[in-house]
């Protein structure tokens, strides 16, 4: 039966009501967002599933049965890319071959040109055979390295499965790997795979990031709660996915979460962002979840870095190399057993579990070069970290800070390249330390003027810490920031509570409160003297 | 002795339910603030979160019944009286002088109390509520274009607003002592009524 004209009842109440949902929804986390992410070991069941899955048999096809030069990496790639005809073109696109982001708008820098930090400094000026045990390719030994012959392309350092591939300088095969063998046994990229070059940054272990050394490969849980096998059991390229053989990764552009969006249901813009797996509200509590649109998750996952027991380089003095002992070179090392002076480095600080700081960061970074005039500053900032409070693309994000000096040319105001890496008698200052002759030599080789003359100047460098992420029982407490000297005791810019306090609004509203309790003292006291005199009276 | 009745079972519970919660997010909130540590802080965020939920749902009921009881009217401002009763608080009390009100159930404020109590309702509370939702969905606002720096600017006068409150406080209980007997207003405040001699008029 219809009922004519029926009204809403208290349609108000239906407003008030859906303005309720409304509030609530924006308190409330989203439900959706707390599905449970895959715990442990899932992501090493995915992959260990994924390789039975792998159609093809290496170690069956003809053209790797060998037997292959002792040494000779590219007959190997040559077999590769007679089925595999694209691969190496696709690689020698990619940073691991290009070494320069030119192609970014980046010209300058990147490692194959005039970039400089203040561990190794810089490695044209003469170090490439040195340096190139990391290059993607064979026969990096100086600036006429032909970065267009396909031949070159090392597959093996990231298609290794077998952990018995390994670099010597110049970026070749060492002589007494068995490359039939690896390559009858290639794979997906490992975790070390990617961590023989990226775990040993600065020249050794652990050295230069902070947040990545050889302990991630058999890490526990506490240390690294997505590449341990205790934990999600992940690999680097979980996230740092790609695409014709383009890793996912910084290159100079370095992701502080870009906020990316799918551009369709299901797209995955980019993993290599937390949100990409966790989502933007992960937390049960919206007081929490609301942190991400300004801090950084790494802020508070990332209590400190270096936690698996490598030493992390904090500070590099160059100016104090080249001492002698009986006229010998010499290492020192401190009571912890790091290496505290050698002669062809200088002194040095290393240290583990180490709290990082804390900057605002909108995902860009500037760089000097070998090019760029130093400002007046001390010390001269190598990268310069942008990003403010006001900046909506900006959060607080971990760094490892790192210190030291390194040769300059004050005449000039630049940095040099100073050739380090080579023999006694080559001239390079790991030989004959020699700084006048290594630098010249090296200025020549990265064909940049110098006008002979040079002095040390302080530099510092920020180096953004994004792994070894904890479990969450080791997130940060909120007083760990929200608290006068805390962790972001620092970090300007910006009302944060729990750490601005104690100040003229403060001292006003003590004030207040005071005066009027000594109001009220004046006044009872007096009332009860008064009455006491009345009643004496 | 007569007998009268000033406060309702609401207004008592509505009293009561109001002070208890602006005394815990007094609490709460200076441990935000980061003036002392008591009850952790994610706790004290949580807890001054919830309690002005609950503040605010007791400020609506009020509201209601203020406005449908008519007892709104109890708070229009007068200056009858006004003088007498600043000569009282500065001199007549200590010489036990009567107190110049005499309490009926359609007037039981003061002048004194009625300015007070009125810029409790529509100044003080207004700001709290004001700035402190402002404060809780600051993100939302700066979605929509507030700028970085207005979160110290809401903060602030929350803050003010949260020192006026606690000096109200002060001055609010030290003047229920001013009655006929010192505990005599708190106990009509409990009970709801108060027994009042009528030579006294």
């Amino acid at each position: 039966m219809l009922t004519p004209s029926r009204k809403p009842s208290l349609p108000w109440a239906r407003r008030l009501l859906r303005v309720a949902v409304a509030v609530w929804a924006a308190v409330l986390p989203p439900l959706a967002a707390q599905t449970a992410l895959p715990g442990h070991g899932a992501y090493t069941q995915q992959h260990t599933e994924h390789a039975g899955n792998v159609t093809a048999d290496h170690s069956k096809y003809k053209v790797l049965q060998g037997p292959f030069k002792d040494g000779d990496g590219s007959a190997v790639t040559r077999a590769c890319v007679s089925c595999h005809l694209k691969a190496a073109q696709q690689v020698m696109a990619t940073k691991h071959w290009r070494w320069r982001p030119e192609a970014k708008g980046l010209e300058g820098y990147g490692k194959a040109t005039h970039l400089v930090n203040n561990f190794c400094i810089s490695t044209i000026g003469g170090n490439q055979e040195a340096c190139s045990r990391c290059h993607a390719g064979y026969g990096m030994k100086d600036q006429n390295f032909d970065y267009n012959n396909p031949d070159n392309v090392d597959c093996l350092v990231c298609h290794d499965t077998t952990g018995d591939y390994e670099k010597i300088k110049g970026g070749y095969p060492n002589p007494a790997v068995p490359l039939a063998d690896i390559a009858q046994k290639v794979g997906l990229p490992t975790n070390q795979n990617c961590g023989v070059c990226h775990f040993f940054g600065g020249g050794a272990d652990a050295t230069k990031h902070g947040d990545l050394d050889d302990t991630i490969l058999k890490a526990p849980r506490a240390e690294d709660v997505h590449l341990s096998k205790e934990g999600a059991g992940m690999v680097c390229i979980d996230c740092h996915a790609g695409s014709s053989h383009d890793v996912g990764g910084p290159d100079y552009v370095v992701p502080a979460d870009r906020r990316e969006k799918p551009k369709f249901a299901g797209e995955v813009a980019s993993r290599m962002s937390c949100t990409a797996c966790h989502t933007e509200a992960p937390h049960q509590s919206y007081i929490l979840n609301r942190h991400y649109r300004k801090v950084a998750c790494q802020t508070c996952h990332i209590p400190s870095f270096a936690r698996g027991g490598m030493a992390s380089n904090l500070s590099w003095n160059w100016s104090s190399a080249g001492r002698l002992k009986d006229g010998k070179p010499y290492e020192e090392h401190d009571s912890r057993g790091f290496e505290a002076y050698n002669t062809i480095h200088g002194e040095m600080t290393w240290d583990v579990n180490v709290k990082p700081e804390y900057v605002w960061y909108n995902g860009n970074m500037t760089f000097l070069t070998l090019k760029d005039k130093l400002p007046g500053v001390r010390p001269v900032p190598i990268n310069t970290i942008l990003g403010s409070y006001g900046d909506p693309e900006a959060k607080i994000w971990p760094f490892k800070r790192h210190d030291g000096d390194q040769p300059y040319d004050p005449i000039l105001n630049d940095f040099v390249a100073p050739y380090t890496a080579g023999p006694k008698g080559s001239g390079a200052y790991w030989g004959d330390y020699n700084w006048d002759v290594a630098i010249k030599m090296g200025m020549d080789k990265a064909g940049l003027p110098y006008s002979g003359q040079h002095g040390f100047v302080t530099t510092s460098m920020w180096w953004p810490i994004t792994h070894m992420v904890a479990p969450k029982e080791q997130a940060l407490a909120c007083t760990e920031c929200h608290a006068p000297k805390g962790r972001l005791a620092t970090v300007k810019g910006f009302y944060l509570p729990g750490r601005d306090h104690g100040n003229p609004i403060d001292w006003f509203g003590w004030a207040l409160v005071l005066l009027t309790c000594g109001g009220v003292s004046v006044h009872g006291i007096y009332r009860v003297i008064a009455g006491r005199s009345r009643r004496n009276s | 002795m007569t007998r009268i009745v000033l406060y309702s079972v609401f207004n008592r519970l509505w009293h009561w339910c109001q002070a208890m919660l602006i005394l815990l997010m007094a609490l709460t909130g200076f441990e935000v603030r980061g003036t002392f540590h008591l009850l952790g802080y994610l706790r004290a965020v949580n807890l001054h979160n919830a309690f002005a939920v609950a503040l605010l749902v007791l400020i609506l009921f009020a509201i209601f019944w203020h406005v449908t009881s008519g007892e709104w009217r109890q708070y229009i401002p007068t200056r009858r009286f006004l003088g007498e009763m600043i000569a009282f608080y500065l001199t007549g009390i200590f010489q036990g002088a009567p107190h110049p009100i005499r309490k009926e159930r359609t007037a039981k404020l003061n002048p004194l109390q009625r300015l007070a109590y009125l810029g409790f309702k529509i100044l003080i509370i207004p700001v709290q509520v004001t700035t402190g939702a402002f404060y809780f969905f600051y993100p939302q606002l700066n979605n929509h274009g507030w700028p970085a720096g207005s979160l110290w600017l809401i903060s602030t006068l929350h803050v003010l607003g949260a020192f006026g409150l606690l000096a109200f406080f002060v001055g609010h209980v030290y003047l229920t002592t001013t009655g006929h007997t010192p505990l005599a207003n708190l106990k009509a405040m409990l009970v709801g009524y108060e027994d009042v001699e009528e030579e006294q008029h």
